[in-house]
């Protein structure tokens, strides 16, 4: 199953409350995966399709090697940008 | 399950901060005073957004301040607190008005204060939150909301 990340500072807030609102639109868009948040020490080795951060981490992401296509977000509950920006990467890896 | 959703306690509202580093301490202290945290865990939490930046804020006008529990925490618990006047974050233009610090064990069973945060930013409510005086008319907003949400 399409596996997502979301990745903050403490991997416990942020991500955690970001995940729920990708939860919700995922459900919108009738994809069905598997959520799990972390921190952003944890990333590098990490198993996941997709990464979603928020863009204050964009930086910190260029230390790692990230293989899966990653979404950087100004605000990671707002359900309005986490669907104009999922939305393609979906389309793009083919699970919409 | 005390500490878990909002009380008299763990509220205070129009709160003066010079400062995003006041402000974090006065909500952190909430959680140290109610016995949620050490105070090592607020710090914790201002060195860990020295160093990561402002990841939490979440939303336009909110931040929850939070960091990993092995920083000093010692049970889930959350305080909110809103400003008299916002405090800025390096890193983010975003005027912080309304601040929910919280405290977690591990990295699941917070999950009903996260909810309430959600919740609150999908609602829509964090400027009305910003501006009650009261902790009676903190509950009308949340409240209030509710009821429409029911209808």
């Amino acid at each position: 199953m399409l596996q997502i990340l979301t990745v903050c500072g403490a991997g416990l807030g942020s991500s955690f409350a970001c995940q729920m609102s990708v939860d919700a639109v995922l459900k919108e868009l009738g994809v069905k995966a598997k959520l799990d948040h972390t921190d952003i020490s944890s990333v590098s080795g990490a198993k996941a399709d997709i990464i979603i951060s928020g863009k204050n981490f964009e930086k910190q992401f260029e230390r790692y090697t990230i293989e899966c296509p990653t979404v950087f977000l100004n605000r990671l509950v707002d359900k309005k940008e986490i669907k104009e920006k999922l939305t393609p990467v979906l389309k793009e890896i083919g699970a919409l | 399950m005390d500490g878990l959703v909002l009380n008299q306690n763990n509220v205070k509202l129009k709160v003066s901060a010079s400062d995003w580093e006041e402000a974090i301490r006065i909500g952190g202290m909430m959680l140290v005073e109610q016995g949620f945290a050490r105070t090592s865990y607020v710090d914790g939490i201002i060195r860990a957004i020295k160093e990561l930046g402002p990841y939490i804020i979440i939303a336009d006008g909110l931040a929850m301040p939070h960091t990993r529990p092995e920083e000093g925490a010692l049970g889930i618990g959350c305080s909110l607190i809103t400003l008299k006047e916002p405090v800025f974050f390096e890193g983010d233009s975003s005027p912080i008005k309304v601040m929910i610090c919280f405290s977690a064990v591990d990295s699941e069973s917070h999950m009903d204060i996260l909810k309430m945060i959600v919740e609150f930013v999908e609602r829509g409510l964090i400027d009305d939150i910003a501006e009650a005086d009261t902790y009676d008319e903190l509950l009308e907003v949340i409240k209030e909301d509710e009821k429409e949400r029911r209808n």
